[in-house]
């Protein structure tokens, strides 16, 4: 195959290949929901998520996916499959409404980190943490804890013990943009050049 | 970014009379409220369907749109040059990732999509189709195809589906550098040597009919998308999206010297409308049914890279894992 693409040349593509290219279930791994803390003090917010294989690997490329322009403080990254999904409410009704207050059950009590949607559009806000025996009961904790009357639309646990968080000593690893001017607006000046040229062209 | 031009099926309206009536009213009164779609909510089989058709084309155009410049990379001229088109087009595979991951809350899974890229199923935008001679055609492409596709892109994101808007923003806000970028790079070539003059000038005279493509056929024979309209899927029509596109750059096009290979292009100061000479809308179809000069040359690159990574996705699967459609 002749490309002006040096990948085509240097992989020896060869273009008779053509059968169908099947791609087997899970091929691309499972999927990560991804918080980030955009400055000290403040929630984390979801963001979104990153296929990977384990946490390790979530965490990686969440850091290059979703702070790699615009810096934060911090980073959770949780399997989608841990987390506990409530209903999804319309309007000013408040999803707690809902949830029945429950006692906990045998188990051993753990940790579940609890994040709220207060408005269609927006994205998930952590407001905490509860001590539950269950996902059920953690959102019948997070009732108990964070049910202020006003509209939470959606409602999501997940085990803390699930998570990774990035820790308070590695910190240094969201101070990386200073050096990376040329990813910057502002280093990309046309005005000036284009003036100097204009007053060359009437000139000349 | 690199979205633009996207391609609807005819809508068929028969369809809708098998959604309950009153489901699709209260999903049409929220939209009416100008309130977003969550991937829980109840949603009509078409709007579904007609928003993974866009938004995986989206992701494709953003991955296979990273092709033609990524192979400049290697010979941008000057460090700077190269970093930057570096940063850029990581911020485009990024774009696709968050793109896929916004299709996939709706039930598509990213393995079918990329199959359905691989095997010639699903489109990308047309644009990509060309190839890229020169240093200045990958200028050309980091300011006027992104400056097409910001057109595009800063309509969808005042969409109703909710994840797919939150991409859209995020990636706008990422975008800012790649305009300024490109415009500056083209400013430096046509206003510098004679050579470089006429080589960003030869590149816009190949960029141009493809760049009018680029927003997809007028609207007087596009396929009826009153319905998509009317639920924030199509935020504007691609007539009016070429003559935004003709407004905002044509005279920063004209004030670097160059000319826009067009002998009727201009505009008509009494209907305040850009007149040009109508694209080969038959070279489009072509060119999009896979007949363009680099289809199969785009499509075996991604193919290989995706034939070569499996053996590495495959060692680190857990066999465990178990695949939850994403949350938001």
């Amino acid at each position: 195959m002749k490309s002006l693409d040096p990948r085509i040349t240097r992989w020896q593509v060869d273009e008779s290949n053509r059968e169908s290219l099947e791609k087997e279930h899970l091929d691309q791994l499972v999927t990560y929901e991804v918080f980030l803390q955009m400055k000290e003090g403040k929630a984390y917010e979801h963001v979104g998520i990153v296929h990977a294989s384990d946490l390790d690997m979530a965490f990686l490329f969440a850091k290059e996916q979703y702070s790699r322009r615009y810096t934060c403080t911090g980073m959770w990254v949780v399997a989608t499959e841990m987390v506990t999904v409530t209903e999804f409410t319309d309007l000013e009704e408040n999803v707690y409404d809902s949830i029945s207050t429950m006692a906990a059950e045998g188990n051993e009590l753990q940790s579940y980190e609890v994040f709220h949607l207060t408005k269609r559009g927006k994205q998930h806000k952590h407001v905490g943490q509860v001590k539950a025996a269950s996902p059920e009961h953690a959102q019948s904790e997070a009732k108990k804890h964070f049910d202020d009357g006003r509209p939470v639309l959606n409602v999501w646990v997940a085990p803390s013990n699930e998570f990774l968080f990035s820790k308070e000593e590695d910190k240094v690893i969201w101070s990386t943009l200073h050096e990376k001017t040329h990813r910057d607006v502002i280093s990309y000046k046309a005005a000036d050049k284009i003036k100097a040229f204009k007053e060359r062209s009437q000139h000349g | 970014m690199y979205g633009g031009g996207n391609t609807f099926e005819a809508t068929k309206f028969d369809n809708l009379a098998e959604e309950d009536p009153i489901k699709l009213d209260e999903f049409e009164a929220r939209i009416a409220r100008g309130e977003k779609i969550e991937p829980m909510d109840w949603m009509p089989a078409l709007y579904r369907k007609q928003l993974i058709r866009m938004i995986e084309q989206h992701a494709h155009s953003e991955i296979i749109g990273a092709l033609p410049e990524g192979t400049w990379i290697t010979r941008a001229p000057g460090f700077k040059r190269k970093l930057a088109l570096m940063a850029k087009v990581q911020d485009e595979v990024g774009h696709a990732q968050l793109l896929y991951s916004a299709a996939e809350t709706l039930g598509k899974s990213r393995e079918q999509m990329m199959q359905d890229l691989i095997n010639g199923k699903s489109k990308y935008s047309n644009i990509f189709n060309y190839p890229a001679f020169t240093w200045a055609d990958s200028a050309i492409i980091s300011w006027l195809v992104d400056a097409g596709a910001i057109v595009n892109q800063l309509a969808n994101s005042k969409g109703s589906y909710g994840p797919y808007c939150r991409a859209l923003e995020r990636i706008c806000a990422e975008e800012s550098f790649h305009l300024k970028y490109g415009h500056h790079a083209v400013i430096h070539l046509a206003t510098g040597s004679k050579i470089q003059k006429d080589m960003v000038q030869d590149a816009l005279n190949r960029w141009w009919p493809p760049m009018m493509h680029f927003f997809g056929p007028p609207d007087r024979v596009s396929v009826h998308t009153e319905v998509l309209t009317k639920w924030k899927v199509k935020m504007a029509s691609n007539d009016e999206m070429r003559q935004q596109f003709l407004d905002m750059y044509v005279p920063k096009i004209w004030e670097l010297g160059l000319k826009v290979p067009d002998p009727n292009l201009r505009k008509n100061e009494e209907t305040r409308q850009w007149e040009y000479t109508e694209p080969d809308w038959e070279e489009f179809k072509r060119v999009i049914n896979g007949d363009g000069p680099c289809n199969k040359e785009r499509l075996a690159v991604r193919r290989t890279a995706e034939e070569r990574g499996r053996w590495v996705r495959q060692a680190i699967l857990v066999p465990k894992a178990k695949y939850v459609t994403p949350l938001a």
